[in-house]
């Protein structure tokens, strides 16, 4: 019997009431960094400031399409493989200029999940797969905007940059708590009500909050100051985010980088999340829809394929150019991959059992390949690697270390990635 | 009350003298116990009138103080003025849809809205309703009488899918838990608690094998219905797999057996396929509960009701967490928190009657600034008012009182909705989180900086703030603008500040009184019940 991990909530036999008395500022501390079991994390880690771009690509990617060609197999459908910067190792033809990138690369070939549908696959994979102990998990961005915090930007740590609609996606924090949801822009367009109100100039809204200000610190003079630091601290955060508007002005674009990037949606977005990067957004996650090809699959990433490549590359490109690549963990992948099996209606359904996704970056080794799947792409002949090892393989890279380091869900600890996992090494540089 | 609350000191050491003697009304026996154990701590000042009238309105009346309201109050002389005005907070309209806005953001934590069940709410505050009387037409929720109907929903919300999930029965189990009786015995669901000895699964499980049984009968309006039950829920601990069961059981009572009925003699009114009907079944487990749980006889009850009402005046419960009644979390003060259960059954669950004895205690009437030379005094020891957080209910109708807003917006009734969802999206917790703690947020932050909505009602329009204060001298402006949005007069300071704002903006003096109230509105002294 294990009771390490399950409910310990210490508070219950040790005096929850000092506990939380200790932490009267509990919206303050929660806002910041907040209670980790060990607050020291972020900041040993804070002299070099990490940072993570997830790129999601929803509905699956075919890996056969992609990061695991399988030509001339019986499943291989009809794209070939072409060579890469990096020699002996090859990926489809539909990603020409990323294959001019393998150097800075990692692949994993070896991923074998277990959820084959897309609502439970999506959570699953994106909250680490954890074991159930009848709390929600949070996603890896609100994870890692706990655990690495918010940095020195004043931006808020977890931005998701996503088409459709935009807002506050507390649903992601899990136990977490709401502050550490993500941040959308939809369609790259800022939080509802950012931009200052057009009946107001920017000499109006200092004027009115330096008055409110004034009254705030009348206010907590005799008082209590956590409540009034909490309350101020989020006026901060609109006033930080809202100095970073020209992030969603085009205008400010260098007509170069559109170009490069893409005029489509995806590269637009992806290149508002360099510059989120570059502002010092801790998180970055982008997401693109529409890759759940059971019909027509090979059209499909005939079209899809290609802007993704366009993008990525570009990123990885920028990222290298301005020394980033040290400090950014970047990951793209799906909640699954695709059916060898070719179906009636020339698609690939849903395959957790052997798939891939690509990364780069910060802690990792460059212009790697791991694990293998057999000559049809059907199963992996290595050793399998579910989410969980994923998640101890990207703490690990980030500077933080899963065996060390627990989530205090108030009091009781939870492992920050599956504790029957581990940090796949061959990745690690 | 006002001669008591003036000679605070001496009075709290009388009181301790002749600690909580039964003759004495509830009030003064709650200050002689949070007196006894102040160990020597400074004690806070008494609320100066100005902060007691916005408290207590805030509390009793989910709003400010109008303006006038507060200047009439300031103004009486008489020695027992504040008793009055609780006595008519709680006799006035406002009173009931207050504790309607209040009970719905506690029960059902923000999983949704049915006019039913706000209508059942506003009726049962109207009518005074006793707390056990509630609990049980919300626990056995009779769908034949209308007027009850909507009690249902506290269910019936709880028991729809929700996206492709199956039914939460576990989560409704739990909610029934904490909210009824004050214990979250989540833990408990798939082992004893590791470390409350008395949470036990098979309190978890007892009531789960009430709520597995339970089913929603019709999707459009709130009813709920129940299974025919012939046999009890098997469960194991996930730590020792030996195959258990039990029967519907309340936490801590005695398991209730299922009766064996013959065949046809098992409903009351049997099931029908054709309309989906899923039958009465003469056995009732949720009759069963509503027998045990909500009664005189159930400790658990009555405490879990009275910390919850004491936290709601008093910011923090004697019990806290509030869900998290246990041995080894005992009350800050046991003796007061055994007496308040006492009174309250002996009261006939008498909700108004506990507020009113609670608001007119010295407890509830300190104020929330530190005494002099003090950095802290720990929010348990209630020597010093806790300040509160704010509902998106109170906010909303705080911030149309201060800018003179209220008939304009909530005399119709399309404006009035939009307002609420909009403060409800800014304010409020997502759901199934408790609004027990100050979160302030950088969505709510974001809506009073730049959303239309707050910066119109700063805009001057006939007879608001704006426009009554555009008529006045620029010396008499703090004084009104102050009243009117922090329910007190300004210092000399503030009113020098004012003042100068306007002068250095004498050519857009309107423009210049939004940013002066906007000030106000959005200052941490207004957006909390301190």
């Amino acid at each position: 019997m294990n009771f390490e991990y399950l409910c310990r909530p210490l508070e219950h036999r040790m005096s929850r009431r000092q506990w939380l008395g200790g932490v009267a500022g509990a919206a303050v501390g929660a806002l910041g960094l907040g209670g980790l079991a060990q607050p020291a994390v972020a900041q040993e880690l804070k002299k070099k400031h990490r940072q993570v771009l997830f790129i999601w690509l929803d509905g699956g990617i075919s890996q056969l399409e992609s990061w695991d060609p399988k030509p001339n197999t019986q499943f291989g459908g009809p794209f070939r493989a072409i060579p890469t910067s990096v020699p002996g190792i090859h990926i489809s033809e539909l990603l020409p200029k990323t294959a001019r990138q393998m150097h800075h690369l990692a692949l994993v070939r070896s991923l074998c999940t277990k959820d084959n549908s897309h609502s439970a696959g999506v959570a699953r994979i994106q909250r680490g797969d954890p074991k159930n102990r009848g709390v929600t998990y949070p996603y890896f961005g609100s994870a890692v905007a706990k655990l690495l915090g918010p940095g020195d930007s004043g931006l808020p740590p977890y931005v998701w940059v996503k088409p459709g609609s935009g807002g506050f996606v507390y649903q992601d924090a899990g136990f977490l708590g709401p502050r550490y949801g993500a941040v959308a822009f939809g369609d790259g367009k800022p939080p509802e009500n950012l931009l200052l109100n057009p009946a107001l100039t920017e000499a109006d809204d200092e004027a009115r909050n330096a008055l409110r200000m004034k009254l705030d610190r009348r206010y907590a003079e005799r008082r209590r100051k956590e409540w009034t630091e909490a309350n101020s601290y989020v006026f901060d955060m609109a006033a930080q985010l809202r100095k970073q508007a020209r992030l969603f002005d085009p205008s400010t674009l260098p007509p170069r980088d559109v170009e490069r990037y893409g005029t489509h949606e995806f590269g637009r977005h992806m290149l508002l999340a360099r510059r989120l990067l570059e502002a010092g957004v801790t998180f970055v996650k982008v997401n693109s829809y529409g890759w759940d090809t059971h019909g027509d699959n090979f059209n499909g990433h005939l079209s899809m394929v290609p802007k993704v490549d366009q993008a990525f590359a570009a990123m990885i490109e920028d990222l290298k150019d301005r020394g980033m690549l040290d400090n950014v963990l970047v990951i793209m992948m799906s909640e699954f991959g695709r059916t060898p099996r070719i179906n009636g209606h020339v698609g690939r359904d849903h395959w957790p059992e052997a798939w891939s996704l690509v990364m780069a970056g910060c802690g990792l080794k460059r212009g790697v390949v791991v694990g293998k799947t057999n000559e049809r792409g059907t199963h992996v002949t290595t050793e399998e690697h579910d989410i969980g090892h994923m998640f101890h393989t990207w703490f690990q890279a980030l500077g933080i270390n899963p065996k060390e380091h627990s989530y205090d869900n108030g009091g009781q600890p939870l492992p920050i990635a599956h504790e029957d996992c581990h940090a796949v090494t061959e990745l690690l540089a | 009350m006002a001669l008591l609350a003036r000679a605070a000191v001496p009075l709290a050491l009388l009181a301790l003298a002749v600690a909580s003697r039964a003759d004495q009304p509830l009030h003064a026996r709650i200050d002689a116990l949070i007196a006894a154990k102040a160990d020597g701590r400074p004690t806070a000042a008494p609320a100066a009138d100005a902060e007691f009238l916005r408290r207590a309105y805030l509390d009793l009346a989910g709003r400010i103080p109008s303006v006038q309201e507060a200047r009439d109050f300031l103004a009486d002389p008489a020695p027992d003025k504040r008793a009055k005005v609780i006595d008519r907070l709680l006799d006035s309209p406002d009173y009931p849809r207050r504790m309607q806005e209040l009970f719905h953001v506690m029960l059902m934590e923000r999983l949704g809205d049915h006019p039913e069940w706000t209508r059942y709410l506003q009726k049962s505050f109207e009518a005074n309703k006793p707390w056990d009387q509630m609990a049980r037409e919300i626990l056995n929720p009779i769908t034949e009488d209308e007027s009850l109907q909507g009690a249902a929903f506290f269910y019936t919300k709880r028991l729809e899918n929700f996206g492709q999930n199956p039914v939460d029965y576990p989560g409704l189990t739990r909610d029934v838990g904490r909210l009824f009786l004050g214990k979250d015995l989540r833990c408990a669901e798939c082992h004893d608690h590791i470390f409350i000895a008395e949470y036990k699964q098979e309190d978890f499980q007892g009531l789960f094998a009430i709520y597995r049984n339970t089913v929603l009968v019709d999707p459009k309006k709130p009813a709920v219905g129940e299974q025919l039950m012939t046999k009890k829920l098997e469960y194991s601990s996930v730590f020792r797999k030996v195959p258990k069961s039990t029967g519907p059981r309340i936490p801590g009572g005695k398991e209730i057996e299922i009766p064996v009925l013959k065949k046809g003699e098992e409903y009351v009114k049997p099931p029908d396929r054709k309309t989906r009907f899923p039958g009465i079944p003469r056995f009732s487990p949720l009759a069963e509960l509503a027998k045990q749980l909500p009664t005189a006889s159930n400790p658990a009850f009555s405490r879990n009701i009275v910390n919850r009402l004491w936290f709601i005046l008093m910011g923090r419960g004697l019990v806290h967490p509030l869900d998290l009644h246990h041995a080894e979390n005992p009350p800050s003060h046991p003796e007061l928190l055994d007496l308040l259960a006492k009174e309250f059954v002996e009261h006939r669950f008498d909700i108004k009657w506990l507020l009113r004895e609670l608001a007119l205690s010295q407890t509830y009437q300190r104020s929330s600034v530190l005494p002099e030379g003090v950095k802290e005094l720990p929010p348990e020891s209630f020597l010093v008012a806790n300040e509160k957080r704010l509902s998106a209910e109170q906010l909303l109708a705080s911030m149309l009182e201060a800018t003179g807003m209220r008939e304009r917006v909530l005399g119709n009734k399309g404006t009035a909705e939009a307002a609420r969802a909009k403060f409800v999206k800014a304010f409020a917790n997502p759901e199934r989180e408790p609004e027990e703690e100050f979160n302030p947020s950088l969505k709510a932050a974001l809506f009073v900086l730049n959303d239309d909505l707050v910066l119109s009602w700063l805009t001057p329009q006939p007879g608001n703030l704006i426009d009554r204060l555009s008529k006045l001298e620029d010396s008499q402006v703090a004084e009104e603008l102050y009243l009117s949005v922090l329910t007190r007069r300004p210092t000399v300071e503030e009113q020098a500040e004012v003042a100068d704002y306007l002068h250095k903006n004498a050519s857009r003096r309107a423009v210049a009184l939004g940013h002066l109230a906007w000030a106000l509105l959005a200052s941490t002294e207004f957006c909390v019940n301190h």
